[in-house]
């Protein structure tokens, strides 16, 4: 029988039988998700159970190297599996263990102290590195729990790991290699933990910075970052976060360069993406917006983008290390669905009609099979259901296809008729925080009255498009009708108009209303007059007028009515007002489906100019 | 007398389980009044009644210990040891008498037969007392030490006897054997250690009863004998001398571990501090416990199987273990610390196996606080369950994967379908065709580009290329000699070489030395080359495009520098001291001249002479930083001595970092401040140069140029791998000297091979059409007639020369001629790169 090995050897051996095990894990899951590999958690208990075992003697010169080796190990296991408190426990002991070995004052509490008696207390010994790895544990769990002032404070740190760092691969580790078997392992190379974590420091350091203001400080620092050795993805989020500096110093086209640079070295940055799009929007630059909405829309639809982007190393992830709030919040993309929804809005309101339909067509089948498989989740950012369905019926109408917007506001109007309630009343918000719930209710019955009520207008414009005029007619009156079902209530419980201090939804849900009722009045108008009930037409538009009085379809027929009814003067004034109006073309604030109509009737500008200038002067 | 009895016993807990009874001991101090002066030692077992759910009275009895009234009695310890004549398990209690001077120490072993009475076993004096540390251990045998020694004794012993060896740390304990060996652990002396320093980090062990040494690591490894509080030895066996244990201890660092020959196996860590007891229960088919107690009445169960703590206790006054149900397994008896003074001494106990079996008495729910599994158990399920649903998943993937390639080649089908259908072409081989003509171009093309290489070889007359300087080096046994060339006009020269001309003082006709030249591009005066690092890095795509826009701008514009590399030895044979430096280019008019045969120009550069005697030590070696004229030619005379290997170095998903800088940062590397491009990293003498460049074209990628030997690249590349990435791949740039000249010997034989095989079967073909069309003049001939017999014959005699013909063929003169001429010339350019391919191995 061979004689048996020393304590030190079997647990040298067992912890580089780990170590070997967990690396040939990382590279199977590299190449393919096997499942038969044990678990992380796994090998974190089996590290610990290693570590007891030799914790379980009292501190010994020959065997600490290993046992800070196994530290290490444990605590980065640990630490990957985001048990942090466990990982600063086993630090913790260890440094404890040394400092008793060493016979260094053990009464400091500080970590930063305490680190500091460690290392002088190893001194320049072969124990030195180690205690190295193991203040990059601690580092790295620093900066896993944010704790970037502790790390800024620790300046000696970075010289120290220069040091370690510069040890490497200049022959010094070649020296070392004949007597491997003896020597313990580590789980992950310290010199890759330590650059890991200097690039991740510098990024949630900028963003930190970047948060706070501090937008050129950060800048230099993250340029200085990116040249460092680090992940494709985190070097894109150097470059990322430069150009986010830079849109902060109001430099956008060197902003869109980083971000550019950003995609280009990882193409996953979607974020980047993303950033650019909001400075194109910010710059005006429509086409270029909706050109980068659409890139971002099919790169979210890419099967990668849903796996995250730094899942690289099977240990310790830069997704473990980047968990700032301000980092996240700097890095976070809308859903695809708003994307789909806002490229599918630009388009409408940029003059690209069929293509904004077909988005919004995408869009809705998507809703609707999430719907059905019921994964939908509430997204905060994207519109109600309805809503969608009213800008896709508009856009649909835009586009001349009024069949299937006649089919979106049957939906609409299928799902809120039930709901609608008898009365709705708007309040004015002082009266809103005293009953919140009431209001909540309050507010959901106001929101199906106006979609309703768009779903008519949008039904009307469809007739009246189709110049079905006695349906047109019917259905803006179901509008009206519905419409004037809503009744403002001051404190004194007086139906008045509420003055303009009105807070912004509430008004938002006026401006509405007064835009929905003059619309369907002018459209009801509209329609009077090609089935020739002047007097009704006349009355309509004028109402409508009153309510929106921006109103040029109204403005104009109104004056068609009049010079029809021989009142020319009146109808030259009235078509004169119309053109003064400032020419908007489409309100954007607005929801698409509450801009006028440009399909139905039309008067000719010229024409009727034509005809004031034969009428001659007064 | 029974309140009495039960007073004193809760006071000194001496108990012992034994047969599934618990037996109490104690001594009962002889009071004047009564039976005269004798001082009694009474026992008293109880049995558990499950109805009652107590104990009760089974037996009780008493010894008369000594009947001296001034003699002091004390029990010292009892405990349940085999009785080695009796094979049997008995119950043993060590009592002491003190005599009245306390000088002297009366020890006696009592043994409680089955009868249920003392009887002496062992008697011994001693001058001392003992302390603490003291066993009963099988035999029965009491073990004791005193001053670092071992002393025991037993019957078979008959007398008090000492271990021979001298021992620090001891920890005693008995194998489980059938005979039954009793063992002490420890550590050697002092004195000893300083003897024999193998023994300084073992651990020593020795067999009581025959003395023998063993290696004691063998049981408990070193370090641990220092911490091991108490041992427990479960299996043991001993064959042909060689011990193998399997061995629980208790350790001082709060941990009880579990070793199998000397090997650490599993570790627990204890809830308490100071252990003092182990013991072993077999719950049967549920397991086994551990049940470890400590001091200050802590006790703390351990699962065998899982090592894992099963329960804990406090408050506890004595633990045992026995089968007390009379179940056949045994359970454990914890006797809690009574609280009140009165009453029955087993007022508060719990009997269980912590399986089912629980009974207690006389305590609230507080005091067995039992802990909830531990987590671990629920880890193991948890994976169980995991490793369930992962496989689980796996099918479903599977099926999932199997479902896509189902619906791929459906889609496929139908749209092949539908397009057979439309009279379409599928688009999968339109692909492939794509492929095909691709091929095709691309053989066109390079088929264009040599003709374009051909015409570009225009020769000119005009404009010589200036000579600026020629200068010579001697590195070891080489010599270079250089050149540099200004080419002033704007048209290329190219096909650049030097040769070297030994000019020997009596005959007239010069020998051409056989040399190695080199072309290099030097930047042009100007310091542009500088100026490239900037603050904020611009755009990749534009840098780039700069970059290319720059290399036929240096062609033109820059200077040349052409060196010449050749042994030095034929030299000093041939006593030369002065040789011709010749210069041979091929100028071209322009990129498209229309000349077709290059006439290539040789110019005189000049005379070098060479001095043995001239320190050729080289400035750039000494000082890297001067900017003169002798560094920058001795760093092209090195560039030119040094293989050169380049890398491409490819790191598809982690940045490479600073690279330069980690190259600087090495032993002996200095920035070469005439190219500041070159770093020169001279570590160890003249032959171990190395000149290293390193362009990075974008974060991830890079180019390394090494120039030095292969060995040392090699070394270089194995260090330099241990910085670089993992996923990072490094592989040689086609073109770098090694690799092509190889292939170019290669590509020239096959070359060869081909043209000898074209040209011959050409030559033979040409003149098979000849007989062919010689043959076809002469008309068919039928064997009807003699005439026509005769003319048959003719055909056929004329076929059968044609055999023997084709055999050994006669050809034309001049075609042969011309056959030999090009096949020359194909054997030329073979020869040569033979040569230039022997060249670079021996130089490698």
């Amino acid at each position: 029988m061979a004689p048996p090995l020393s304590l030190l050897d079997t647990w040298v051996q067992e912890n580089n039988e780990l170590v070997n095990k967990c690396k040939q894990k990382g590279e199977q899951d590299a190449v393919s998700r096997d499942c038969s590999q044990p678990p992380l958690k796994w090998f974190s208990f089996e590290f610990h159970k290693l570590l007891r075992k030799i914790q379980g003697i009292p501190p010994n010169a020959d065997h600490t190297q290993l046992e800070l080796a196994v530290v290490f190990n444990a605590g980065v296991c640990s630490a990957a599996q985001s048990q942090v408190s466990e990982a600063e426990l086993f630090l913790a002991q260890a440094t404890e263990r040394v400092l008793q070995m060493t016979g260094g004052d053990a009464g400091a509490s500080d970590p930063l102290v305490r680190w500091r008696t460690v290392l002088n207390s190893v001194g320049d010994t072969a124990l030195h590195p180690s205690v190295l790895y193991l203040l990059c544990l601690q580092w790295a769990i620093w900066l896993a729990t944010c704790q970037l002032k502790t790390i800024q404070e620790f300046q000696e740190m970075s010289a120290l790991f220069d040091t370690l760092c510069g040890g490497i691969g200049d022959g010094s580790v070649s020296e070392a290699r004949p007597k491997s078997s003896n020597i313990p392992l580590l789980v992950m190379d310290p010199r890759r933990l330590i650059e890991l974590l200097q690039i991740c420091t510098s990024i949630a350091l900028g963003a930190e910075r970047l948060n706070e203001g501090r937008s050129s400080e950060a800048l230099s620092s993250l340029q200085a970052a990116s040249a460092l050795p680090a992940p494709r993805a985190l070097v894109a989020y150097t470059h990322l976060l430069s150009g986010s500096c830079l849109t902060h110093m109001r430099r956008p086209q060197m902003a869109l360069q980083c971000y550019r640079k950003a995609l280009e070295t990882d193409s996953r940055c979607v974020c980047a993406l993303y950033q650019s799009m909001l400075i194109y929007r910010q710059l005006g630059n429509t086409q270029a917006e909706i050109q980068a909405l659409r890139l971002l829309h099919s790169t979210l639809m890419l099967p990668s983008a849903i796996e995250p982007a730094l899942g690289s190393t099977h240990l310790l992830s830069p997704s473990l290390l980047l968990r700032s709030q301000s980092l996240s919040s700097l890095l976070s993309v809308p859903s695809a669905l708003t994307v789909l929804h806002s490229l599918a809005l630009k388009c409408v309101l940029y003059g690209r009609v069929s293509e904004g339909v077909e988005h919004y067509l995408d869009l809705l089948a998507v809703v609707h099979s999430e719907d059905q498989q019921g994964l939908h989740t509430e997204d905060a950012t994207l519109p109600k259901l309805p809503e969608l369905y009213l800008e896709a019926g508009a856009a649909l109408l835009m586009a001349r296809r009024p069949a299937d917007c006649l089919a979106l506001c049957n939906e609409v109007n299928s799902t809120t008729l039930e709901l609608l309630p008898e009365k709705v009343v708007l309040e004015e918000p002082e009266e809103r925080r005293e009953a919140e719930t009431r209001d909540m209710e309050g507010e959901n019955s106001l929101a199906m009255v106006l979609w309703t009520a768009a779903a008519y207008l949008l039904q009307g414009h469809c007739h009246s498009h189709l110049k079905d005029w006695k349906q047109a007619v019917t259905h803006y009156t179901r509008c009206i009708n519905l419409l004037v079902k809503v009744r403002f209530k001051k404190r004194d419980f007086q139906p008045q108009i509420p003055g303009a201090d009105m807070d912004v939804k509430r008004g938002k849900d006026l401006c509405v209303l007064e835009r929905l009722k003059g619309l369907s009045l002018a459209g009801r108008g509209i329609c009077f007059i090609q089935i020739d009930k002047l007097k009704e037409a006349l009355r309509d538009l004028q109402l409508g007028l009153q309510t929106f009085p921006e109103c040029v379809g109204a403005g104009l027929w109104c004056g068609e009515v009049l010079w029809r009814l021989r009142r020319r003067r009146e109808a030259a004034a009235c078509w004169e007002k119309t053109w003064s109006l400032t020419t908007q073309s489409l309100d954007k604030s607005l929801p698409v489906y509450l801009q006028e109509p440009q399909s139905g009737p039309l008067l000719d500008s010229t024409e009727l100019r034509h005809r004031i200038q034969e009428l001659g002067p007064t | 007398m029974e309140g009495f009895l039960s007073d004193e016993l809760c006071r000194n807990p001496h108990r012992l389980a034994h047969c599934g009874k618990i037996t109490f001991f104690n001594r009962k101090r002889a009071s004047a009044t009564n039976d005269g002066e004798r001082s009694e030692l009474l026992f008293c077992s109880f049995s558990f009644e499950r109805g009652d759910n107590a104990f009760l009275k089974a037996a009780d009895g008493a010894a008369v210990i000594s009947r001296r009234r001034s003699a002091h009695v004390d029990i010292v310890k009892c405990k349940c040891v085999t009785d080695v004549r009796k094979r049997v398990t008995t119950a043993c209690i060590l009592v002491t008498r003190t005599s009245e001077k306390g000088h002297s120490f009366q020890y006696s072993l009592l043994t409680l037969s089955s009868s249920n009475k003392l009887e002496p076993c062992i008697e011994f004096k001693l001058p001392y007392q003992m302390k603490d540390n003291v066993s009963i251990l099988q035999g029965p045998t009491v073990l004791w030490t005193h001053d670092n020694t071992v002393f025991y004794t037993s019957l078979k012993a008959g007398g008090v006897k000492q271990i021979p060896i001298q021992l620090s740390h001891i920890v005693v304990s008995e194998l489980p054997l059938h005979k039954g060996q009793i063992f002490v652990l420890g550590l050697p002396n002092v004195s000893e250690k300083s003897l024999n320093d193998q023994l300084t980090s073992q651990t020593v062990g020795c067999f009581v009863e025959n003395g023998l040494v063993f290696d004691g690591s063998l049981v408990l490894p070193h370090p641990y004998i220092c911490i091991t509080q108490c041992l427990f030895v479960l299996a043991a066996d001993s064959e042909d001398g060689v011990l193998t244990c399997t061995v629980v201890a208790a350790t001082s660092k709060q941990q009880l571990v579990y070793f199998e020959n000397g090997a650490v196996k599993d570790v627990c860590q204890l809830p308490f501090e100071q252990p003092e007891n182990i013991q072993v229960v077999d719950a049967g088919r549920n397991g086994c416990l551990f049940v470890v107690s400590f001091h200050q009445g802590h006790v703390c169960a351990v699962w065998k199987e899982t090592f894992q703590i099963a329960s804990l206790w406090s408050d506890v006054s004595s633990v045992h273990v026995d089968d007390f149900l009379g179940c056949g397994t045994e359970q454990i008896l914890l006797v809690f610390k009574d609280q009140g003074a009165a009453g029955q001494p087993l007022e508060k106990f719990l009997i269980t196996d912590l399986c089912g079996i629980s009974y207690s008495r006389g305590q609230g729910t507080e005091a067995s606080k039992t802990s909830s599994p531990p987590a671990e158990n629920y880890l193991l399920t948890v994976q169980a369950l995991e490793s369930r649903l992962q496989s689980g998943l796996i099918v479903l993937q599977e099926l999932q994967r199997e479902g896509r390639v189902k619906d791929r080649v459906l889609q496929q089908t139908v749209g092949a379908l539908t397009d057979v259908v439309s009279g379409r072409e599928t688009v999968l081989s339109q692909h492939e065709q794509e492929g095909l003509t691709a091929l095709w171009d691309c053989d066109d093309e390079s088929k264009d580009e040599a003709l374009d290489d051909k015409m570009q070889h225009a020769p000119t007359v005009s404009s010589k290329p200036q000579i600026d300087k020629l200068w010579h080096r001697i590195t070891e046994d080489q010599m270079i000699v250089g050149v540099i060339l200004s080419s002033d006009s704007s048209r290329p020269v190219s096909g650049v070489s030097l040769s070297i001309l030994t000019e020997t003082g009596q005959s007239s006709t010069p020998a051409v030395i056989q040399t190695r030249s080199q072309v290099f591009w030097l930047p042009a005066p100007c310091p542009s080359s500088s100026s490239s690092a900037s603050s904020f890095p611009e755009p990749a795509a534009k840098r780039s495009k700069q970059h290319n826009a720059s290399r036929p701008n240096d062609l033109n514009t820059c200077r040349l520098a052409v060196t010449a590399v050749t042994k030095l030895t034929p030299l000093l044979n041939s006593d030369c001291v002065k040789c011709s430096v010749m210069l041979h280019y091929v100028q071209r008019q322009d990129a498209f001249g229309l000349v077709s045969d290059p006439a290539p120009v040789v110019l005189h550069c000049g005379q070098v002479v060479l001095d043995i005697n001239d320190d050729f030590q080289s400035q750039l070696l000494k000082n890297p930083q001067l900017r003169t004229d002798e560094v920058r030619e001795d760093l092209l005379s090195l560039l030119a001595v040094l293989d050169r290997w380049v890398l491409h170095i490819d790191s598809p998903d982690y940045s490479l970092g600073d690279i330069d800088g980690w190259i600087q940062k090495r032993v002996g590397c200095k920035k070469i401040e005439v190219n500041p491009e070159y770093l020169l990293l001279n570590s160890s003498g003249p032959s171990a140069v190395m000149l290293l460049r390193w362009h990075q074209s974008t974060p991830f990628q890079g180019k390394l140029s090494v120039h030095s030997s292969q060995l040392q690249m090699l070394q270089f590349l194995d260090s330099l791998l241990a910085y670089l990435p993992a996923s990072c791949s490094v592989r040689p740039v086609k073109g770098a000297r090694g690799e092509s000249t190889a292939q170019m010997f290669a590509l020239a034989l096959e070359n060869e091979v081909v043209s000898l095989r074209e040209g011959v079967s050409l030559l033979l073909c040409e003149e098979d059409e000849e007989e062919a069309k010689k043959k076809s003049t002469g008309h068919e001939e039928t064997p009807g007639s003699a005439e026509g017999l005769l003319r048959c014959r003719e055909v056929w005699q004329r076929d059968v020369e044609r055999t023997r013909m084709r055999l050994s063929p006669l050809v034309d003169a001049v075609r042969y001629r011309r056959l030999i001429q090009s096949m020359t010339k194909v054997q030329l350019e073979g020869d040569l790169a033979a040569l230039l391919n022997t060249q670079g191995t021996l130089l490698s």
